[in-house]
């Protein structure tokens, strides 16, 4: 079974980092997708199909907490877990996302497997474990 | 939050960021010198400031040499020096100062009572050698294997 991700982000080096880690962890991803805003995340989220989110909050336009509310009013996006990767590491802020809905919350600067681990809990480790070919550590990142 | 305490966390924030995000091991130089001395003159450098509001409001900023960018952009995206562009260097840039004040605030923030901005671009202008001096605020002077940079914090009085 593969998952499709839309990675928010306004910085596109971590965008492609974090789908760096996602590929390497071997998770069967069937599709990327990526934004730079939450306006922009909504857009997609509109007209493709994502099985998960992992968004930063500061971000231009809307921020991540602003998207989680959004998605929470639709009834289609309100059930696709969103993780939120961020700076922003104060517990404050991590309650904050967790009571709004988030599913999952990886403070910046972070490790490969910070990642990993977090999506394994919430998509499951089938996946990442079956198709993985080796080295648990997040492969050659 | 005193200014101590927020240099002091800055110190380990950059550290932690450079060192696992950028693969860059950092050493914080103590001594007691200007951004001018820091940096020579002929030097090309390239920073970002990232603005903060709550109990003490001000901005982080971060100045960095060219081709250390170009060294740190290719360690982060898995690329060769060669291969990395200018956007993804100005990037590069402005997310390690994301991170680090991010990081910063948390480890010195629990409260969360800090709200940072977007991380910008300094216009190059304003980081040339001569025009150094103009920045008031408290540096870390980090040296890597085989170059330098600068981190640092200026706070507004309210």
């Amino acid at each position: 079974m593969s998952f499709n991700v839309l990675i928010v982000d306004d910085s596109s080096s971590m965008r492609a980092i974090i789908k760096k880690i996602i590929k390497v962890s071997g998770f069967g991803v069937g599709e990327f997708l990526e934004a730079a805003d939450g306006k922009e995340a909504l857009e997609i989220l509109a007209d493709k199909w994502v099985d998960i989110v992992l968004t930063d909050i500061n971000m231009p336009n809307m921020n991540g907490m602003e998207l989680i509310v959004e998605m929470k009013k639709d009834e289609l996006m309100r059930s696709i877990p969103v993780v939120m990767v961020t700076t922003e590491g104060s517990e404050k802020k991590m309650q904050e996302a967790m009571d709004l809905g988030a599913s999952g919350y990886v403070t910046k600067p972070f490790l490969p497997e910070d990642i990993k681990k977090t999506l394994s809990s919430i998509m499951g480790e089938e996946d990442g474990q079956k198709n993985h070919d080796g080295d648990d550590e997040g492969g050659d990142f | 939050m005193d200014k101590k305490t927020m240099m002091e966390t800055m110190k380990v924030a950059i550290s932690n960021v450079m060192e696992t995000m950028f693969f860059q091991p950092v050493q914080i130089n103590d001594k007691n010198c200007t951004l001018q001395e820091w940096f020579s003159d002929k030097e090309s450098l390239l920073g970002a400031k990232l603005n903060f509001t709550g109990p003490s409001s001000g901005s982080c900023y971060f100045l960095i040499p060219a081709k250390l960018v170009s060294e740190i952009t290719a360690n982060f995206l898995g690329l060769e020096k060669d291969e990395t562009n200018e956007g993804q260097r100005r990037d590069t840039i402005k997310e390690a100062l994301n991170m680090i004040g991010g990081h910063m605030f948390s480890l010195c923030d629990n409260e969360g009572a800090i709200s940072l901005g977007i991380p910008e671009l300094i216009e190059e202008k304003n980081i040339k050698s001569y025009r150094l001096g103009e920045i008031k605020g408290e540096t870390v002077f980090i040296e890597t294997e085989d170059s330098h940079l600068a981190a640092g914090v200026i706070t507004e009085m309210k």
